[in-house]
């Protein structure tokens, strides 16, 4: 834990502990959607899954990108994931990414990955309302996480024919363009 | 039960929503489309106070797990929308939220806890 870096977010009005929850559940979410996309990814066959399968595994390894940028912010403000998996799968800030009834629906399978990330949008867009001006690490980390989310939810909603967006998908799979200076161990 | 005064109507502005307790029991007054409603101050998911909650047109938000509930008839939005439809466990989760009736009077709002 970093004392002043707390510190400081307390002085200038945030909820630490209020905050540390969002946090910790907006990673529990991340998790168990990385674990849950595994899951459709595979699903994701036949004419009109196999095209979706790329941008569901762009957004699978983003989704756990984002798990990986905010574990380290959790600890430096106090907090602590669950020493239990189970506990933390359960407070996960999004509901689960579940394979749909019939598996080869792949519109059914759309509308879980297009819901999951806008869930995932508005949970972004709480904590940034929350740090603007006050918590800038915080508010940072959380909006170069929005932008990847937001880019998933177009990715997704395109496929449904809701509108095009003028995005496009990584050069490489999961790059996290925004996400991946915050993340010095992984990204060179 | 009759009508009680929970709140002036003015302290919900559109797309906004205050949480209370009335009598004990948690009530969270919803303002959406100029109209104001009520539902059970707790989120049947897991029993999270829904203090905070957000608005999406006429969907409620609760701030845990991000469930969402239609102001209007309580019924789950999401993740109803999207859970399979044959797993008894998960459509236990998508319970109803409980809806009171409401009146304004004089700017006042007035809710049947009933």
């Amino acid at each position: 834990m970093g004392k002043v870096a707390r510190q400081v977010v307390e002085q200038a009005g945030v909820n630490v502990d209020v905050l540390l929850d969002k946090l910790i559940r907006a990673a529990g979410a991340e998790f168990t959607t990385f674990y849950y996309y595994t899951i459709l990814r595979v699903n994701a066959i036949g004419f009109d899954g196999e095209g979706l399968k790329e941008i569901i595994e762009d957004a699978r390894i983003e989704d756990r990108n984002h798990f990986e940028a905010l574990t380290p912010r959790i600890y430096e403000l106090g907090g602590a994931l669950p020493r239990d998996i189970r506990g933390f799968a359960d407070i996960a800030g999004c509901p689960d990414a579940y394979l749909p009834q019939n598996p080869r629906d792949i519109k059914a399978m759309l509308n879980v990955l297009v819901e999951a990330e806008r869930c995932a949008v508005r949970t972004y867009t709480e904590i940034c309302n929350m740090t603007f001006g006050k918590d800038y690490r915080t508010f940072e980390l959380a909006l170069a996480i929005l932008h990847e989310e937001v880019e998933h939810e177009a990715w997704f909603s395109e496929y449904l024919g809701e509108g095009p967006s003028g995005h496009f998908r990584r050069g490489a799979p999961g790059d996290s363009p925004y996400v991946k200076r915050f993340m010095t161990a992984d990204f060179k | 039960m009759p009508f009680v005064k929970v709140a002036r109507a003015e302290d919900i502005p559109p797309r906004r929503t205050k949480f209370l307790h009335v009598g004990g029991k948690p009530v969270i007054l919803a303002n959406f489309s100029g109209r104001i409603y009520a539902t059970f101050g707790l989120c049947p998911h897991q029993n999270n106070p829904l203090e905070g909650a957000t608005m999406w047109d006429n969907l409620i938000d609760c701030p845990f797990h991000h469930f969402q509930y239609d102001v209007t008839t309580g019924e789950n939005h999401f993740p109803g929308n999207v859970y399979p439809k044959d797993d008894e466990r998960l459509l236990a989760q998508l319970r109803p939220l409980k809806t009171y009736s409401v009146e304004l009077r004089n700017g006042e709002v007035w809710v049947d806890l009933e």
